[in-house]
């Protein structure tokens, strides 16, 4: 998003001169008027100039780099975002010092950031928006070990013959798990619980 | 932590004109307590807290970087909040 404040005799005049700064088109520019501004008299003696604000869009990827890039500088992080356009998902990577905090307890805070930036880009972009954050690689590796865990569950129902119920998770959690396991001869899984409750049961094939 | 807050605020709101934000600093704790237009208080506290307490885990691993304590609250004048 780039963004100019600019001045002129009426606000029509400001807005054109903004939209020349910025290099865009008007059309696909957003005005915010700060000033309607007054002719004076023979619009000269005691008038006062308008004045606008003009944002122009740099495209949806961009533009959520840059907001979770001023979030995490207003967080008091030193950071560096990357951002790619992966299938329509938004996909943000970020980089640097405080990794631990900016990723939180169980990716936490990374989530609480994903959480947010959805609604905040659906409205620059006027439809859904599939965001996905990433900390240098710690999606990834938080795979593995829920693949990890997915291995060391069905293994041990396999050994004691009984179904096994796991604590409540997220949905994108059991998802993982679920997928490790779909194509295990020996166990099944599905879910069970609602909301906050809801819980991955793996069991034995019969 | 007012300015972090105040961006998300407004970035979530309808009318980010309207969204206010005051800091009061007490000795271990830090109240930061936002207001917005009445239709905006749904964008801002989310289905089920969702968005709030996104913005609260937010502002509190920035203040745990600090060393300190932030409650974030939002105040509506009905029972929306």
């Amino acid at each position: 998003m780039k963004k100019v404040q600019m001045k002129g005799r009426t606000v029509d005049d400001a807005v054109r001169a903004a939209v020349e700064v910025l290099g865009g088109e008007k059309e696909k520019a957003k005005i915010k008027v700060l000033n309607e501004g007054k002719l004076g008299m023979l619009g000269v003696i005691g008038g006062e100039e308008a004045e606008v604000e003009v944002s122009l869009s740099e495209g949806l990827a961009e533009d959520a780099r840059q907001i979770l890039q001023e979030i995490l500088d207003k967080m008091g992080f030193v950071t560096m975002v990357d951002v790619a356009l992966k299938e329509g998902v938004v996909d943000l990577n970020i980089k640097g010092e405080d990794m631990g905090r900016i990723i939180g307890k169980e990716g936490s805070t990374l989530k609480s950031l994903q959480t947010i930036l959805c609604p905040i880009l659906g409205r620059i972009s006027g439809e859904r928006v599939r965001v996905s954050l990433n900390a240098d690689g710690y999606q990834e590796k938080r795979n593995k070990a829920l693949e990890r865990l997915a291995k060391d569950v069905a293994d041990e129902v396999v050994e004691i013959g009984k179904e096994k119920v796991l604590p409540p998770m997220p949905a994108a959690d059991r998802r993982i798990l679920h997928l490790a396991l779909q194509n295990d001869p020996k166990v099944s899984s599905y879910s069970k619980g609602e909301g906050d409750e809801r819980r991955l049961v793996v069991a034995p094939r019969t | 932590m007012k300015e972090l807050v105040e961006y998300i605020a407004r970035a979530l709101a309808d009318k980010p004109d309207q969204v206010e934000v005051k800091e009061t600093a007490a000795e271990s704790i830090t109240i930061i307590e936002i207001r917005m237009a009445p239709e905006d208080a749904g964008k801002i506290i989310g289905r089920e807290g969702r968005m709030i307490n996104s913005i609260r885990a937010i502002v509190k691993a920035a203040a745990a970087k600090q060393n300190k304590k932030v409650t974030v609250e939002v105040i509506t004048d009905d029972k929306i909040g």
